[in-house]
């Protein structure tokens, strides 16, 4: 479904992806890991457009999307749950999972039962739900990272990027994030998942890619990886 | 007593002009941290394009007021396309480019240029706008008051009514809102927010040309008319907030009567005295505005 190859990307002139390959097949869950400063985000942030890669190819479905504005490639199908959230602070709960849904709103991917699926995502997170009416702005840290996710579902995506959705939240909640990616595993939606904490990552992935100086040190089956005696010391060792 | 309340009544009437310039740049810095500097010229060309459409159309043997009506939307229409040429032609690059202060410069001189374009077609003499509604004044209890006058506060309202009601019920209106907390977020979405902007210069300049068919009436129309009152709108959006539709009513009714209070008390020679005091005082006492947030900005 998303196949990078050779992805070379960064700020200006500084270069931080040398040349990234990856695949995330329809279905599943890869997660990319990898210490701070690896170039995790900025993979994402290249993926969804948020920066232009200097080279290499990015195919969605097939198609060539590398180099193409945020909001074409929003438009195919990829939706980016960004890092530190991004939910829109001054809009209510209900508009920032309407604009989720913008380019099925707006004709430009099929729309389907927008109504429905927004019930569905007050269903799956019921905090929304209550919170609705509510200023996005005035939502706690973890509440926030929900509406980040469901936003980016509202596209009904083919691909969904996560980054970080753990970032800065309390341990029970991160453990409540886990428990929705794992949700939307079973539901077959299919992502890519960047995560700090390595071991829960590498426990709910298929498939996983370690990163390291902007380039893919280790990858392979998640399980296999969890056992990886390199990734354990690097990764593994204080979630341990 | 009588006066003061008449001059007041004057001096809304004034202010909710004001007040709708000031909308016009609060629309665009919303989306880019931009203004069109040349609001007052877009505001002249407005009242110059609608003056020539009345004309043809009470040539046309329609009366003046429903000349004027069929007249609006050609104005608003023009407004529109003009605000998006010069967003197009001044303002995209600087953006892209990430230019502090690049669209200063380009909307300033595209002002000039429309300014002197309007001089060589319509000439440098001010002239004469046929008044949709009668031009005797009405008394209403101790006050005197013309219909215009009261036109151009109602009219300044629907506009600015209208603009909140397509934010904040429209998924188009959303998206504006959404490219004016976080552009980059608004992309994700599939928001075209280049197109977001261009929409908001346009809009912006629709909100000048409507201004001034809604003040043309009560002054005399020419190219340039618009320079004062653009100056001062400026003024007002600071006054006010850059960041506040509210904020641009009080601070155009503020200036509105302070100015005709002064004019009257004080000297016509002073009337623009206060407003700039003003303006000196907000910028010192609360620089983001009576009514803005304060903004921090990140380097």
């Amino acid at each position: 479904m998303l196949k990078v190859e050779n992805l070379v990307a960064g700020y200006g002139k500084v270069q931080v992806l040398h040349g990234i390959s990856l695949e995330v097949e329809k279905g599943r869950l890869v997660t990319l890991i990898g210490s701070n400063g690896a170039g995790k985000t900025t993979t994402l942030r290249a993926l969804s457009g948020m920066i232009k890669p200097q080279s290499g190819s990015i195919k969605l479905g097939g198609v060539e999307i590398a180099g193409q504005p945020s909001y074409r490639i929003t438009r195919r199908g990829l939706a980016h749950s960004p890092e530190n959230r991004r939910v829109f602070p001054t809009l209510p709960v209900r508009d920032n999972l309407l604009l989720g849904a913008f380019p099925r709103l707006t004709g430009a991917r099929p729309k389907g039962d927008v109504k429905r699926d927004l019930d569905r995502m007050f269903q799956m997170f019921p905090r929304l739900a209550e919170r609705r009416d509510q200023l996005a702005g005035t939502l706690s840290g973890g509440e926030q990272q929900m509406l980040a996710m469901a936003r980016a579902l509202m596209l009904d995506p083919e691909v969904l990027l996560l980054d970080e959705p753990s970032m800065g939240l309390a341990p029970r909640l991160v453990e409540d994030v886990f428990a929705t990616v794992a949700r939307l595993k079973e539901a077959k939606v299919t992502m890519l998942l960047v995560e700090q904490f390595a071991a829960a990552a590498l426990a709910v992935a298929d498939t996983a890619y370690v990163l390291e100086n902007g380039v893919v040190s280790v990858s392979g089956p998640a399980e296999k990886l969890r056992d990886d005696p390199a990734v354990q010391a690097a990764y593994l060792g204080a979630a341990h | 007593m009588n006066i003061l309340a008449q001059l007041i009544v004057s001096g809304v009437s004034v202010g909710m002009v004001y007040a709708v310039i000031a909308f016009g740049y609060q629309l665009t810095f919303a989306t880019s941290k931009t203004l069109n500097f040349g609001q007052g010229e877009a505001l002249a060309l407005g009242a110059l394009v609608g003056l020539t459409t009345i004309n043809f159309l009470i040539g046309q043997a329609i009366g003046t007021f429903w000349a004027y009506l069929l007249m609006l939307p050609i104005v608003l229409v023009f407004g529109m396309a003009q605000g998006a040429v010069v967003e197009w032609l001044g303002v995209r690059q600087a953006i892209r480019m990430k230019s502090e202060a690049g669209w200063i410069m380009a909307t300033i001189a595209l002002g000039i240029i429309f300014k002197n374009l309007a001089e060589n077609i319509w000439g440098r003499d001010p002239l004469k706008f046929p008044s949709p509604l009668p031009e005797q004044a009405l008394q209403i209890g101790p006050v005197r008051v013309q219909p215009m006058e009261i036109a151009i506060v109602v009219g300044a309202l629907a506009l600015m009514l209208a603009v909140e009601i397509f934010n904040r019920t429209s998924i188009f209106g959303k998206a504006v809102v959404a490219t004016a907390a976080d552009r980059d977020a608004a992309g994700l979405m599939g928001v075209n927010t280049s197109l977001v902007i261009t929409f908001s210069y346009a809009l912006s300049s629709l909100s000048a040309a409507f201004a001034g068919v809604l003040v043309a009436p009560v002054t005399l129309t020419g190219a340039s008319m618009g320079a004062v009152l653009g100056l001062k709108a400026f003024a007002v959006a600071i006054i006010g907030g850059l960041s506040s539709g509210i904020g641009a009513i009080v601070g155009g009714l503020i200036l509105g009567i302070v100015e005709t209070l002064t004019g009257f008390y004080i000297s016509t020679g002073y009337k623009d005295v206060p407003g700039l005091v003003l303006l000196l005082l907000v910028l010192s006492l609360k620089p983001s505005g009576l009514f803005g947030k304060a903004t921090i900005k990140k380097v």
